[in-house]
């Protein structure tokens, strides 16, 4: 049997509740190694500039929000995806959002590293899945 | 009344047909003439607010039409007329093709078709001149309503979603203390959707509102407000005090105050630096001459200096910490303009906030 794949989680939520919820859910999907919450996403992107977990063998999932002040979801990758290949290599992107706009989908899915659109409110049984479906 | 003369430019290399132009019509309008296309240029760049153009077709180097054309994307205001003596059928064509020509007038002109014809060439031309006004304003407007419906929408539906989450987690909680955490968010949600809806209320009732002026009974006003942030002071522990002088009466309208003044305090209570020691709010009321001055003042967290530009636009954040919408500070701008008032700010990171406001009564 393969052996179920674990990943360090970063998520990237200007509300602390949804941060709060968004752990949770990625909690009890238990595929975790690590949960890590930021409620702005400039500190994040700091955060994995200077190397995340410090783990190279491990792989990491961020779970984004769009709309957030002073620097947005699509902000954040477009400086996030300018760093090194060595480092974003070991990174995708959920899309967390409440957005239902058209506009924001099309963005969404124009960058590299994004592979999913969630909308909120986010669902172990659908976290699951997407994991387990994830190929790096 | 001298400022609602029309004001016609009239081309023509003939000095004597500018001469009787301007004889004929002076009185009437505010008549200026140029004797060549190249000094009727000039004349449009210092002149924006020429109405009318009135050109001789037959001109050395240039022809009426030619001028036209070459004019049509730099002035494409004035309205145009093209006189001439030649009954010259493919002059009229091409005016009417390429040169935008409102009229062909006969030469030599009649004074009274003349007249007739700068009146009527003016009527079409404030006619079209309030229409691209408001086709600027409904520009304006559409791209304020797109960006309104953009973010309306995610301020309505996020704590919706918060709440549907935690739902979730509630439901396959394994402690009662977790079902009482997410019962608590939920809680908040809602509050805060509340408290957007307000937003909301007030944004429409400062936009499309009447005013409605009175003698502005401070002392209600500030008991409602007390009222409201009372508690809040005390839970969490921000000395809030109010200075009043009010000498003689000041007219205005209390709700649209109200709005002011509740946006400020719930900004100045809810941006507080929790760790601080001492946390204050500070409100003073000045009335002298019919002249209210304002001051909010607060030791929060305070605004970055960078920031500080765009805190009064709508839906502007400068900060994830509290609920905030990106609403309050705009309809206090909003609200203010109403009044005719103005408000300056001040902020310090770290350090604290102060607001300061003047509006004249009515």
């Amino acid at each position: 049997m393969k052996p179920i794949q674990q990943y360090h989680f970063i998520i990237i939520d200007d509300s602390p509740f949804d941060c709060l919820i968004a752990e949770k859910v990625v909690q009890n999907a238990q595929r975790y190694l690590s949960v890590k919450s930021f409620q702005y996403a400039q500190k994040a992107l700091e955060y994995i500039a200077q190397g995340g977990n410090q783990d190279p063998n491990t792989k990491n999932i961020i779970l984004l929000d769009i709309q957030m002040p002073v620097m947005n979801g699509f902000a954040f990758l477009d400086q996030f995806e300018a760093l090194p290949e060595d480092i974003t290599s070991n990174y995708v992107v959920f899309f967390a959002t409440s957005s239902i706009n058209a506009n924001d989908i099309t963005r969404g899915n124009s960058y590299r590293s994004v592979r999913h659109f969630l909308n909120k409110p986010l669902t172990t049984i659908n976290m699951q899945q997407l994991i387990d479906r994830l190929v790096f | 009344m001298m400022e609602e003369r029309i004001k016609v430019l009239y081309i023509d290399d003939e000095p004597n047909n500018l001469v009787g132009f301007k004889a004929t019509f002076r009185r009437e309008y505010e008549v200026l003439t140029a004797q060549s296309p190249a000094k009727a240029m000039n004349l449009l760049e210092t002149h924006p607010d020429i109405a009318v153009l009135i050109s001789d077709q037959r001109m050395p180097g240039k022809t009426g039409v030619e001028f036209f054309e070459e004019i049509q994307s730099i002035h494409p205001a004035p309205v145009r007329m093209l006189c001439t003596g030649y009954t010259d059928v493919k002059a009229v064509i091409a005016a009417i093709n390429k040169g935008h020509v409102f009229r062909y007038i006969q030469k030599p002109w009649q004074e009274d078709d003349m007249r007739a014809a700068i009146e009527e060439a003016y009527n079409y031309y404030e006619a079209t001149s309030l229409l691209s006004e408001r086709n600027i304003e409904l520009i304006k407007a559409n791209t304020e309503l797109d960006k309104f419906a953009y973010s309306v929408t995610h301020d309505l539906r996020s704590p919706i979603l918060s709440v549907l989450g935690a739902i979730n987690i509630a439901k396959s909680a394994k402690t009662t203390y977790e079902i009482h955490e997410m019962l608590d968010m939920m809680a908040q949600s809602m509050v805060k959707l509340d408290g957007f809806i307000h937003n909301i209320h007030d944004y429409y009732t400062i936009k499309r509102g009447q005013l409605n002026i009175t003698e502005v009974n401070f002392e209600e006003l500030l008991a409602n407000l007390k009222g409201i942030y009372k508690l809040d002071g005390v839970t969490n522990n921000i000395d809030f005090s109010i200075r009043t002088d009010i000498n003689g009466s000041f007219r205005s309208d209390e709700l649209v105050l109200y709005i002011i003044l509740n946006n400020l305090l719930s900004n100045a209570f809810k941006y507080q630096k929790r760790d601080k020691e001492y946390k204050y709010v500070r409100l003073s009321i000045e009335v002298e001459d019919n002249h209210a001055y304002i001051e909010v003042q607060d030791n929060g967290i305070g605004i970055h200096e960078a920031y500080l530009e765009n805190i009064f636009d709508m839906f502007y954040r400068a900060t994830n910490e509290g609920f905030g919408s990106g609403f309050g500070l705009y309809n206090v701008k909003d609200a203010l303009e109403k009044l005719n008032g103005r408000i300056a700010v001040s902020s310090r990171k770290n350090e604290g906030t102060l607001f300061e406001i003047n509006i004249p009564g009515k």
